[in-house]
């Protein structure tokens, strides 16, 4: 556990030297006072000669039986809260809080970045706008932002606070520079805390060695609570007189007599009713700490122990927990008047609590400072100054939200999978995930507003957004509900819905993986089709304007979502295949197969949705969608890792074929109001999905840079009027103008050739025919038929091309 | 409409679409003479890096993560590069010599198919000639020849000779 002793030791004589030196005046040379045979040979005088003999022996009887009694019982009690004192100090384990953290905001010239989410981001980690020569703090000045980022223990690097300048320029970072100007290439900003692990009513703290707390925190606390900490021997009777007598000139309980010792053992090992009893024994485990453990160990567990406030139903415990609740900061990070109110908040957390009674806590806090003027801690003109220092805490974290429920669920599930709960709990782990809190809240506000405007009536329509960096599988934001903050039922993960056409890419891509059956131009009947059923009446699918349109080019259909073509193409390819095809792609089937899960009759949640649709948007490259990436213990070992993994789709062809037909389904099919819709175009592939009387809408799209699903529709099933490309299209659409997007460069697979075609009927055409198309295919699969107005010397095929 | 009902649940045999190469095993770690595999790699690639070579323009971000991953991995620590390289991927999804560096992490790790892939990703979005060319059909190899795919490897040695020839024109 907690090693307090080696860590703690020599920083402490240090710095307790220092306070000394400057409290030299306040110097008491402590002589040993063995209050212990005080105590017992108390009872011993009587007072002689003027009693009867009689009486006189009686009395002497009692007295010497009193003694006897006192000595056998009180001293084996003694001896026993001595023994007890040291095994279970000895023994403590701290509880410590599992934290989880979103993705680390990596720093560098030239990464996309905007001025909003810089400011949202620094926000989150807990950074301040003020004056950035304070650890916490950022300036904005137009495009600049001038920022003090805390120090953080990553798992592989230890990370001083520092000072850094960055410049945005035309959305992304123009330059990023050191305090002292020399440009800087790759920075992290320490990653933001989502919330814990540990079950509501333990005790939260941030375990700190007694050498990593600042030198004014340990020489201030002794300065107020404990003066004579160094020299007494765990009860000071000259302080408690003080105590005594201060409190009876001033007519209020202004003192307490306690020393760190004596409020230790009460923190630890005692309740909190105050009867002479609980007085005596506190002063003896006092005692005996002292006897058996030393003036650093005592006062480092004191600062880790001391109650400073509640979290919700957590108990806050020490001044590493407390500085990053109220001040959002790391301990080492404090300015004086912070730690003056911290330590004001030692005499009592609510009573003085910075945010429900500010005036109070501001006095008391100016009266630490003035405790620290008379110890010589700070210089008369530093104490004018920070007098005058508004009281500066963080507000946001005085409530304990959970903006980021939907995926911290996520990530407790995944953790309770590979871990047992007795590891994870109160143990101090780090648990760093993928969540990028800038896409999280675009997601959250797309879905809001996306729903506000587009549902019949007020509070009709639940939805759900997940946001997937396609390459690694990482989840960078993940919304269970419209009111993102709304614990409960969480729609990403566990709303399992009719999917509709936005299966119909699959049915599609094991078609092309037939090439010598299939092209993107081979014909296919959209027309009235009858499927037998044993047992069940025949099936009789229809399209959704309800028209059928013939022949059909196969990209045409399933652009434009044709579910008589689909069905059509789908008993050619067979119903097994497109199972098998889901299960390769990690998503479980029930063992029922109905043709109609060819027009999407399958049920599934959206993460699963994001998790079929990564290979498309990662080039044919399948990996399990993760939101951990590490997990590290408190003293940043790793226990566990959830590294990046490929497994290689073996058709790319027809994978790259399906990513043509998808972006046709934006350019010219039932997405095509999406460009319209987005800041700019930068290449969005897409599917919508309606179901039956409307019920569920969805659209998935993605570049290679994201890939985001959105659901909408209502909780109860019922129709709710909701369409894939009125509904879900715009929402996607209004978190995608949120998100930085950039064109990516994109590379065809080798086995794929372009070719003119032209239309209706597609036939091999030249670049200068008036309806001519450029389209893949993979090799040797091309139309042979001529149009004609192909031009030989103009034409034809270009092999592993650039994209257009 | 000339469709019949006749051709539903007409099976498909041979459909080997998304035959994924396989399950996520966990592999036996890397036998200590396999400390150096990720040189017999480089090594050959380096010798014969004549004829075309495309480098990408590099993020200098990128390049302080990948130089430090190279350190860690001269250290022997394979934990520390793997995570500095996760980190440089995150910014640079797409760069194949990232990705080749990863295979040939995983190659030095035992994991036979995490190499395989990540050189096969690096191949799909690499200049797929030069170098890296020989490097990724080399990991390939190695890594199909680890897995008792001899077939496969065969043919990834053949392929790397195709990395020496003159890059097609595009248009």
């Amino acid at each position: 556990m907690f090693d307090v002793v080696r860590h703690g030791q020599s920083s402490f004589s240090q710095q307790f030297g220092a306070w000394q030196r400057k409290a030299s005046d306040q110097d008491h040379s402590g002589k040993p006072v063995i209050i212990a045979k005080g105590l017992l040979l108390h009872s011993t005088p009587a007072v002689p000669g003027t009693l009867s003999p009689v009486l006189r022996r009686l009395l002497i009887h009692t007295v010497l039986f009193l003694t006897g009694l006192s000595l056998g019982l009180g001293l084996p009690w003694v001896w026993w809260l001595d023994r007890e004192a040291e095994r279970r100090f000895a023994e403590r384990q701290w509880t410590q809080d599992s934290r989880i953290y979103a993705r680390p905001l990596e720093l560098y010239v030239g990464r996309q970045l905007s001025l909003e989410d810089l400011i949202l981001e620094l926000e989150r980690v807990g950074m301040r706008v003020g004056d950035p020569g304070r650890v916490g703090r950022f300036r904005q000045q137009g495009t600049r932002v001038d920022l003090h980022a805390p120090a953080f223990r990553f798992p592989d690097q230890d990370q001083a606070a520092q000072r850094l300048r960055i410049a945005l320029a035309g959305g992304t970072i123009g330059s990023l520079e050191g305090p002292s100007g020399d440009s800087i290439a790759l920075v992290r900003l320490p990653p933001a805390e989502l919330g814990d692990l540990l079950p509501a009513g333990s005790d939260d703290r941030t375990l700190t060695r007694l050498a990593d707390f600042p030198p004014l925190l340990v020489t201030g606390i002794q300065a107020v609570e404990d003066r004579q900490f160094r020299h007494h021997h765990g009860i000071d009777p000259r302080g408690l007189a003080r105590a005594v007598w201060t409190n009876l000139c001033r007519g209020a309980l202004v003192q307490g007599g306690s020393t760190i010792t004596q409020q230790l053992v009460k923190n630890l090992f005692l309740s909190p009713d105050r009867s002479l009893i609980r007085k005596l024994n506190e002063a003896i485990m006092a005692i005996s700490l002292e006897r058996h453990f030393s003036k650093g160990e005592i006062l480092e567990a004191y600062l880790n122990e001391v109650y400073l406030g509640q979290d919700g139903a957590q108990a806050i415990h020490g001044f590493g927990r407390a500085s990053e609740y109220y001040f959002g900061l790391p301990v080492q990070a404090l300015d004086v008047d912070q730690i003056a109110l911290l330590i004001g908040m030692v005499r009592g957390a609510s009573w003085y609590h910075p945010v429900r009674n500010p005036e109070r806590a501001r006095t008391r806090r100016d009266f630490v400072l003035g405790q620290f003027l008379d110890t010589g801690l700070i210089d008369t003109g530093q104490h004018d100054q920070l007098i005058a220092r508004a009281l500066d805490v963080a507000t946001h974290r005085q409530r304990r939200q959970r903006p980021n429920a939907a995926f911290l669920e996520l990530v407790a599930r995944q953790l309770r999978r590979d871990y047992r709960d007795e590891d994870l709990r109160g143990t101090g782990l780090k648990i760093f995930t993928t969540l990028s809190p800038s896409a999280q809240h675009a997601a959250e506000q797309g879905l809001a507003r996306g729903l506000n405007a587009r549902e019949r009536q007020a509070n009709e329509l639940q939805g759900a957004a997940i946001l997937v960096e396609p390459s690694s599988g990482e989840i960078r934001a993940l919304v269970g509900d419209r009111e993102a903050s709304r614990p409960g039922f969480n729609r990403a993960l566990d709303a399992r819905r009719s999917v509709g056409s936005v299966i119909k890419p699959f049915v599609y891509l094991l078609a092309l993986a037939q090439p010598d059956r299939y092209t993107l131009v081979s014909p296919i009947i959209d027309g009235p089709i009858e499927v037998e059923l044993p047992g069940q009446p025949t099936w009789q699918p229809r399209n959704y304007d309800d028209i059928s349109h013939g022949e059909v080019a196969l990209m045409d259909a399933l652009a434009n979502s044709y579910n008589q073509a689909t069905v059509a193409l789908g008993l050619e390819v067979g119903l097994p295949a497109l199972y098998r095809l889901l299960g390769q792609l990690g998503i479980e089937t029930g063992d029922e197969q109905h043709p109609s899960a060819l027009l999407g009759a399958i049920s599934l949640t959206p993460l699963q949705v994001a998790q079929l649709y990564q290979p498309l948007a990662a080039e044919g490259y399948s990996t399990p969608l993760r939101a951990i990436t590490q997990v590290v213990d408190a003293d940043n070992r790793e226990i566990g890792r959830y590294p990046m993994r490929l497994r290689p789709i073996r058709e790319e062809g027809a994978l790259a074929l399906l990513d043509y037909a998808l972006r046709h389904a934006v350019t010219e099919g039932t997405a095509k109001g999406l460009p319209a819709l987005l800041r700019d175009d930068p290449g969005v592939r897409g599917k919508t999905g309606t179901t039956n009387d409307r019920r569920d809408a969805w659209f998935v799209g993605y570049t290679r840079q994201w890939l985001g699903v959105v659901w909408t529709g209502r909780d109860d099933n019922a129709p709710a009027g909701v369409t894939g490309s009125a509904t879900a299209l715009p929402i996607w659409a209004e978190i995608a103008n949120a998100l930085p997007f950039s064109p990516q460069p994109s590379q065809w697979p080798e086995s794929l050739e372009w070719f003119w075609i032209d239309w209706p009927q597609a036939l091999l055409a030249s670049e200068d025919c008036p309806n001519a198309l450029a389209v893949p295919f993979i090799q040797g699969s091309h139309p042979t038929v001529l149009s004609d107005c192909f031009a030989p010397a103009s034409t034809s095929s270009r092999s592993r091309g650039r994209r257009r | 409409m000339n469709r019949t009902p006749a051709h539903v649940f007409r099976t498909t045999a041979a459909i080997t679409l998304l035959a994924l190469i396989s399950a996520c095993a966990t592999q036996p770690p890397a036998p200590t003479e396999d400390r150096s595999i990720a040189e017999q790699v480089r090594a050959p690639a380096a010798e014969q890096a004549r004829g075309l070579q495309v480098y990408p323009l590099r993020n200098p971000a990128v390049t302080e993560l990948s130089e430090a991953a190279l350190a860690a991995e001269q250290q022997g620590d394979l934990d520390q590069a793997a995570l500095l390289l996760e980190r440089a991927l995150r910014i640079q999804p797409r760069d194949p010599e990232l990705l080749q560096h990863m295979a040939e992490i995983r190659l030095e790790r035992g994991e036979w198919e995490q190499a395989e892939s990540f050189a096969a990703r690096s191949f799909d979005v690499g200049p797929r000639v030069g170098e890296i060319c020989q490097r990724n059909w080399r990991t390939m190899a190695l890594a199909r020849e680890r897995l008792q795919r001899y077939d496969g490897a065969a043919n990834a040695r053949e392929r790397l000779q195709s990395c020496q020839i003159e890059p097609p024109t595009r248009l």
